[in-house]
């Protein structure tokens, strides 16, 4: 039993990792419809500008976060003027060039900070135990910014002026801009702020896991993954999508290892795509 | 005269690639001659990529996954030749599994890397195209499958290796017959060419006229009672059957193979290839491969990470300026220059 809840609350600790680094995307590729192959390195920007901040800096976490959100979302405000605009209606190009950004990105952290992993020490020490299960705080602090962090995106894009024109804009561009909305500029403004989650992920998980020059790839599969069987442009998709893979890596990782879970869940992601390939939670097709 | 000029310029690039590429070793020094071996390898790699992105318009980003099946189908094929290989004993395994009995001998061996890729490929097509995923959704679930592949790989590693891969193999040989360094490099270079000429028959075909109607408009040819998913399942597979067979010869030329050459760092590096030279040709998936490996040799062994650095603003500079590529964008500018001639005659 204690090993199940073990397995468990570990799950939830990995699908708020999981999401956090899909939101980015969610914003990104689901409102925008950009695919952006350099979401990996913008989470690795995000770790990076917290190891500086924390080590060698010797900035307090929290500070290291809003540093964390700002670095990636200069990165991405960079990425949406110099390249992706010029793209816009191209998406294989765009893949392309996001892929020879993500190359960029990784090459000059690699020249700056060599190709070792970073260390970044763990914010909030200490644990607490459930029967045997032993739970650091660190994992519930994840577990709480993640949702705070979720409910408050969900929050700017349904309740806000900036959150309807970024829907309008998604629904009807040239309708949006019509009725005099700057499409140019909230499209900047919206890539810069799923930069900065993307960023902000990476901050988050530097302390728990290895920060590499090399750490995007699998950043970016898990989140693609998750976002697709969610439905790509669906927040509570992409929650219910992330608790899903999260969950059921731990637990088949319980059972059998790790690889053979990841393998299992993309198999189970490859059937969701044949049978509902809009994803689960998707309103339209797309 | 005007037949020759009638004749698109990528012909004669590729006459003359071929021409450089058949005289090398007749002056190259061995080990740059060994190096070209490999690339011709990667030649093949790159002709199957074309297929699928170049003609039928679907970026794979996971192909190494099929170039992989069929590598390391052959590498156990030639590890378990006389007996149990030694990296599986130091696992523990005593005898030869049963799967890996029926692949020792190389007929079937050679047989298997060329299907195994094909029956996957066309599985994932069944899967993908049938359900109208393509696009962009094709290539992030292949980059995916290229992830979780070589993750596979690492994981068995009484089988495949692990994380080193399986080393220490023989070379190319025929009925027995080991070939020597040049006889290995024409038999390679002779696969090349009937690939080429494989790949070229199949694309002024009417299956190749075909799926180029279905990149350019896919409803159109809808309309016209051709299925989409019939034809990019065919084409996935078959590319899937060349680019296991390019595994099959790579670990040979090679002597090794490790999870490197099946994850998404090589199907990657194999879509900037295509990417630099132009699609949808042939001339400039083979440009593409021999321009990028060959500066990459001599210019990562002094600059290192530069050098990826480069490739990176290389590849940005390519799809902002040039997005068909080398050969592509040579194509326009004989083409435009054909035309301005032909209105000046006019006149």
């Amino acid at each position: 039993m204690d090993s199940v809840l073990a397995l468990l609350l570990n799950g939830l600790n990995s699908s708020a990792l999981i999401l956090m680094a899909a939101l980015g995307m969610v914003i990104i590729c689901g409102l925008m419809g950009v695919i952006n192959l350099a979401h990996g390195e913008l989470i690795m920007v995000g770790a990076y500008t917290a190891y500086c901040a924390t080590q060698l800096l010797g900035l307090n976490f929290a500070a290291a976060m809003a540093l964390a959100f700002a670095a990636a979302a200069l990165a991405g405000i960079l990425m949406e003027v110099l390249v992706v605009r010029r793209l816009a209606g191209r998406p294989a190009e765009t893949m392309l060039a996001t892929f020879g950004i993500s190359v960029l990105l990784q090459q000059l952290v690699n020249i700056i900070f060599g190709a070792q992993s970073q260390y970044v020490a763990i914010p909030i020490k200490g644990n607490f135990s459930i029967g045997k299960v032993v739970v650091p705080y660190y994992n519930i602090f994840t577990v709480c910014f993640v949702a705070a962090v979720m409910a408050g995106t969900v929050l700017l894009m349904k309740k806000t002026k900036f959150g309807r024109r970024v829907r309008a804009i998604t629904q009807n561009r040239d309708m949006a801009e019509c009725l005099g909305i700057d499409s140019a500029r909230v499209d900047t403004v919206t890539f810069a702020f799923g930069s900065g989650l993307a960023g902000l992920a990476g901050a988050l998980a530097a302390p728990v896991k290895s920060v590499s020059p090399f750490m995007g790839g699998p950043y970016l599969v898990n989140s693609f993954m998750t976002s697709v069987v969610g439905g790509i442009a669906s927040f509570f998709g992409t929650a219910v999508g992330s608790l899903m893979v999260g969950e059921s890596t731990a637990l088949l990782g319980g059972v059998s290892n790790d690889v053979t879970a990841n393998i299992l869940v993309f198999l189970m992601i490859i059937a969701v795509i044949r049978f509902k390939p809009e994803g689960l939670f998707a309103k339209e097709r797309r | 005269m005007r037949r020759l000029a009638e004749i698109p310029v990528n012909r004669y690039l590729d006459f003359a690639l071929f021409l450089a590429l058949g005289l090398f070793p007749l002056f190259g020094s061995l080990f740059y001659t060994q190096l070209l071996e490999k690339y011709l390898v990667f030649l093949i790699f790159a002709f199957s990529l074309d297929l699928v992105w170049g003609y039928a318009g679907l970026m794979d980003l996971g192909h190494a996954v099929l170039f992989g099946l069929g590598g390391y189908t052959m590498a156990l094929s030639l590890s378990a030749q006389e007996g149990v290989p030694e990296f599986m004993a130091r696992y523990g395994v005593k005898q030869v599994p049963l799967w890996l009995q029926w692949i020792v001998p190389q007929p079937a061996a050679v047989l298997v890397c060329i299907l195994l890729p094909a029956l996957l490929a066309g599985l994932l097509g069944r899967f993908l195209f049938y359900s109208r995923v393509g696009g962009v959704f094709f290539s992030v679930i292949t980059l995916a499958l290229a992830e979780i592949f070589s993750l596979f790989i690492q994981s068995q590693q009484e089988y495949t290796g692990g994380f080193n891969g399986i080393g220490g193999l023989p070379g190319l040989s025929l009925f027995g017959h080991s070939l020597s360094l040049a006889e290995g490099y024409y038999f390679v270079f002779l696969m090349v060419l009937l690939v080429y000429i494989f790949c070229r028959a199949l694309m002024t075909s009417r299956f190749g006229l075909v799926l180029r109607g279905i990149r350019e408009n896919e409803t159109r040819l809808e309309f016209l009672g051709y299925g989409q998913a019939r034809f990019k399942t065919a084409a996935f597979a078959l590319s899937g059957a060349l680019a296991g067979f390019a595994g099959a010869l790579y670990v040979p030329v090679n002597g090794m193979i490790a999870p490197n050459d099946v994850g998404m760092e090589f199907s990657t590096a194999a879509v900037v290839w295509l990417a630099i030279g132009g699609r949808g040709n042939l001339t400039g998936a083979a440009l593409g491969t021999l321009l990028v490996n060959v500066l990459g040799n001599a210019l990562s062994e002094h600059f290192g990470a530069y050098w990826q650095l480069l490739l990176g603003a290389a590849l940005l500079a390519v799809v902002l300026f040039f997005p068909n590529g080398i050969v592509g964008s040579l194509q326009l500018a004989v083409r435009g220059r054909t035309v301005r001639k032909g209105a000046a005659r006019r006149e």
